[in-house]
């Protein structure tokens, strides 16, 4: 499971801020990080919910990393 | 209607006026069941009338018998039983007529009536020949935006007065794409019979069924939605056959992409392209032939003596209507001369009137209002895509974002698809881009397939 989140969330980053390179597990998912604006954060809620049924997005946190959403789903 | 059928019948009573795979319906035999009809109905002695079948040359006489004696005749959808049963209760009908072997008498609600269709329309000496009378109700069933059916109360007078300017055309046959429950359906029926033309009526009523009629049975008009026509053309690709010689397409009954009249047209180089505006509500505002997408803004400046006045308020396009509906079932008679909303979003660009979407169908993006249509234009005019369908989806991030659901082409690479829509919308502002992109079989729709953008 673990390993098929970080594929999904690298890939979605890559493709949509493809200049961002490797995303890194601790790397900040928006601004100064990968760079993820408030509407590609919304684009990738989507497709995690559509890859695992749920999406952390969802909660009251929202994630800031890769961990946080690797760390949602192993506590879901 | 039963109007029509007499002067068709007196004119040439042998013209074919349905044609099925199974049968051919002369202007005579129809009239004829359709004034015995009239008598039964009557007989009766009732003043509205359900019915269940769908057969385009009963349904048609049963039609015109029920304009010959002023009985509203309310056709239901083609639904299941159960949602019948439902339609009846909520229209508060006590006579349904149908031969469908799933509607006994003992399922219906006590106090309704099951008539046998055949039985109506069965030969009969009692034929009722007098004028019609002054009020002539008769009542389309629409889903409504909310999805709760509505009413609506229309009379064979305001109908048949819309067909004033209809040409005779007795050598046209037109193929039926619509339901004839449907208001679309209506209109057909009205135009084909005010032209003493011929209507082709397979069943069902699928873009399969209707290639298939354009071939075997010598149709050489169509009036259909836009998506209808796009599942046409995708079918056309995937057989290979021939194509159908067609001498007019018109399309209705949702906004039409820019890109499916060009389409159209190097498809059916010979026929003429017509988009007509209409809607259960108001009727129709007349039909567009220069193939451009949207209106001309000519109609809106059609002046107080039309039957029907267009203009804009607010981005949204108004109706006055002097030949459309009575008003809605339940409800209190409407002004014809008052004006109403539509609910079509419009810009005018030009000399056109563009339609953006239904007021009801803008996408909220985080506060950004989207509008579907031109989105869901973009998207079609992709190779590989077939249909699409743009759409609202909730976000916990933005409240929506922009959503797509995809018919593909037979056999078409749907990874590469996805990238060349995001291509294809990748100068739009960013709220209006799709962040979410699915590919299904078919997109949700209703029973003549018309695209519905609600969000989910």
């Amino acid at each position: 499971m673990q390993e098929r989140v970080e594929q999904v969330v690298r890939e979605f980053v890559s493709r949509v801020k493809p200049e961002a390179g490797e995303l890194a597990a601790d790397t900040p998912l928006y601004a100064d990080g990968a760079g993820l604006d408030s509407l590609e954060a919304a684009e990738l809620s989507a497709v995690l919910e559509d890859e695992f049924g749920t999406d952390p997005f969802q909660g009251e946190t929202m994630p800031e990393t890769l961990n946080d959403i690797v760390s949602f789903y192993a506590t879901a | 209607m039963i109007e029509f059928l007499r002067r068709g019948a007196e004119v040439r009573p042998e013209r074919p006026a349905v044609v099925t795979h199974d049968l051919t319906v002369s202007y005579g035999e129809l009239l004829a069941q359709a004034e015995v009809a009239a008598t039964r109905l009557a007989a009766l002695g009732v003043d509205r009338v359900a019915v269940a079948d769908h057969e385009a040359a009963p349904v048609v006489a049963l039609m015109a018998a029920g304009s010959a004696v002023g009985v509203e005749v309310c056709l239901l959808p083609p639904d299941g039983a159960e949602q019948v049963l439902d339609l009846i209760g909520r229209f508060d009908h006590t006579v349904v007529v149908t031969d469908r072997d799933d509607l006994p008498e003992s399922a219906l609600p006590g106090g309704v009536r099951r008539v046998a269709l055949g039985a109506l329309l069965a030969p009969g000496d009692a034929r009722f020949e007098s004028e019609p009378p002054a009020r002539r109700p008769h009542l389309v069933l629409t889903t409504g935006t909310t999805g709760a059916p509505r009413g609506v109360r229309h009379d064979w007078g305001r109908l048949v007065r819309t067909t004033e300017r209809i040409k005779p055309a007795h050598d046209e046959r037109w193929l039926l794409c619509f339901g004839l429950h449907q208001f679309a359906g209506l209109q057909v029926l009205l135009h084909v019979f005010a032209a003493g033309a011929t209507l082709v009526g397979p069943a069902p009523r699928r873009p399969r069924e209707g290639l298939d009629a354009m071939r075997t049975l010598d149709v050489t008009h169509a009036s259909a939605t836009p998506t209808y026509w796009r599942f046409l053309l995708a079918e056309l690709r995937a057989d290979g056959g021939a194509v159908p010689t067609l001498r007019q397409i018109t399309l209705g009954g949702e906004a039409i992409p820019g890109p499916l009249l060009g389409e159209l047209e190097r498809t059916f180089p010979d026929a003429q392209v017509s988009q007509v505006y209409a809607a259960s509500e108001f009727g129709s505002t007349g039909s567009m032939r220069d193939r451009q997408a949207g209106l001309s803004t000519s109609v809106l400046e059609r002046g107080d003596d039309a039957d029907i006045a267009l203009k804009v308020v607010d981005g949204e396009l108004w109706i006055r209507s002097r030949t459309g509906m009575v008003g809605y079932y339940g409800e209190p008679d409407i002004d014809a001369e008052a004006w109403r909303p539509t609910g079509d979003l419009v810009a005018v660009e030009g000399d056109r009137v563009v339609f953006l979407g239904r007021s009801s169908e803008i996408i909220n993006v985080g506060g950004v209002k989207v509008h579907p249509l031109v989105i869901e234009e973009r998207i079609g005019a992709v190779d590989g895509v077939d249909l699409a369908r743009v759409y609202g989806r909730r976000n916990p991030m933005t409240g929506q974002i922009v959503a797509v659901e995809v018919v593909a082409s037979a056999g078409a690479d749907t990874a590469a698809i996805d990238a060349a829509i995001r291509a294809a919308c990748a100068d739009l502002p960013s709220a209006s881009r799709p962040r979410s992109i699915r590919f299904v079989d078919e997109v949700s729709t209703t029973g003549s397939k018309i695209v519905r953008r609600e969000a989910q």
